[in-house]
């Protein structure tokens, strides 16, 4: 079994060697901060569309495409504050 | 033609004209992109576990760190209930990863840089997740759009919000991974073509950040393709783990 000895000493010393210089980002933040952008303008257009929509079938033209766009800048601001406090906590 | 910078993402046949229904479902570079890409995860893996050491070769290593990776960042986000589901994140992973990865190889096409793809895909996990918080929870499953706590004059307000944030997670989901391949590699593009355009004296500079930008992009494929995994894994961790 010397072989995997040579190389648990190996492991150790390379590690002793880097530990100190390593990078101390996580991709988990990274990739969180990347999706704020996009979170953001999705809610606001998913909610625009389904208003517009919903205005064509009912004929109630202005209404809901207000109300909805009104309730997608809420969820949108909603989905980034959610995912700020994730980076906060991981 | 060759220095229009959208040029390149231009979807077209290859070979026969194939329609059933009338739905065109002839071969295109971007089905022959997606099949290169998914021979070469196969065979990658194939290679890396065909003889397996306990001191790994430097395929099988790869294989094992990519296997940990993934295996890690489940049971982070998702807890341990998301095990079973690990082979599907591990195959979204690899596929967006090798996708946008050989994108960036000159005269590939980058097939996540069509909304259409992405959308999808991002469907796909948006009713799979779906599906399975009313198969694990039943009818409980809706109390995701209500969150305890909240004063009653606020409630129709708090669910209509929360209904509108659930709707639009395929949506963020697929835009952010066509948006990211598709600025990249037309700045890529664009910068490539100053290149050209300013000749060998004035050349360098747009050069230099060519390269750049490539550093800059092999990042992004690889963030995106992390990030469109470890967001599947949030949605399913709040199918899964409901404490509302």
């Amino acid at each position: 079994m010397s072989e995997f000895d040579d190389l648990k000493k190996k492991i150790e010393l390379t590690k002793n060697k880097y530990s100190s210089n390593l990078p101390k980002n996580n991709p988990n933040i990274i990739g969180l901060a990347f999706r704020i952008g996009t979170e953001l303008v999705a809610a606001v257009f998913v909610a625009t569309f389904i208003g517009y929509y919903l205005d064509k079938w009912l004929g109630t033209k202005p209404i809901f495409i207000i109300i909805l766009f009104m309730v997608g800048v809420a969820a949108g601001i909603f989905n980034v504050v959610r995912s700020a406090k994730m980076i906060n906590k991981g | 033609m060759a220095t229009n910078p959208m040029h390149q993402f231009e979807v077209h046949r290859i070979g026969p004209s194939l329609s059933i229904n009338g739905i065109d479902v002839s071969f295109t570079n971007s089905s022959l992109f997606m099949l290169i890409s998914s021979i070469l995860i196969i065979t990658f893996f194939m290679i890396g576990t065909r003889k397996v050491n306990i001191i790994p070769n430097k395929i099988q290593l790869i294989n094992e760190i990519v296997f940990n990776f993934i295996s890690k960042m489940i049971s982070e986000t998702a807890g341990p209930k998301a095990k079973p589901y690990f082979p599907f994140i591990l195959t979204i992973f690899l596929f967006i990863l090798t996708l946008n990865m050989i994108g960036l190889l000159p005269y590939a096409f980058t097939v996540t840089s069509q909304i259409i793809i992405t959308f999808f895909l991002a469907v796909v996990i948006f009713i799979g997740v779906t599906v399975v918080g009313f198969a694990k929870n039943g009818i409980g499953f809706l109390k995701i759009f209500a969150p305890s706590g909240v004063p009653i004059f606020l409630f129709p307000i708090i669910v209509a919000i929360e209904i509108i944030s659930f709707l639009s997670r395929p949506v963020s989901l697929s835009v952010r991974l066509f948006a990211n391949m598709l600025a990249g590699h037309t700045m890529l593009k664009v910068f490539g073509g100053f290149v050209v355009s300013l000749g060998i004296i004035g050349g360098w500079l747009p050069l230099s950040f060519s390269v750049a930008l490539t550093a800059l992009e092999i990042l992004v494929a690889f963030l995106q393709a992390y990030v469109f995994a470890v967001l599947s894994c949030i949605y399913l961790n709040d199918a899964l783990n409901m404490h509302h």
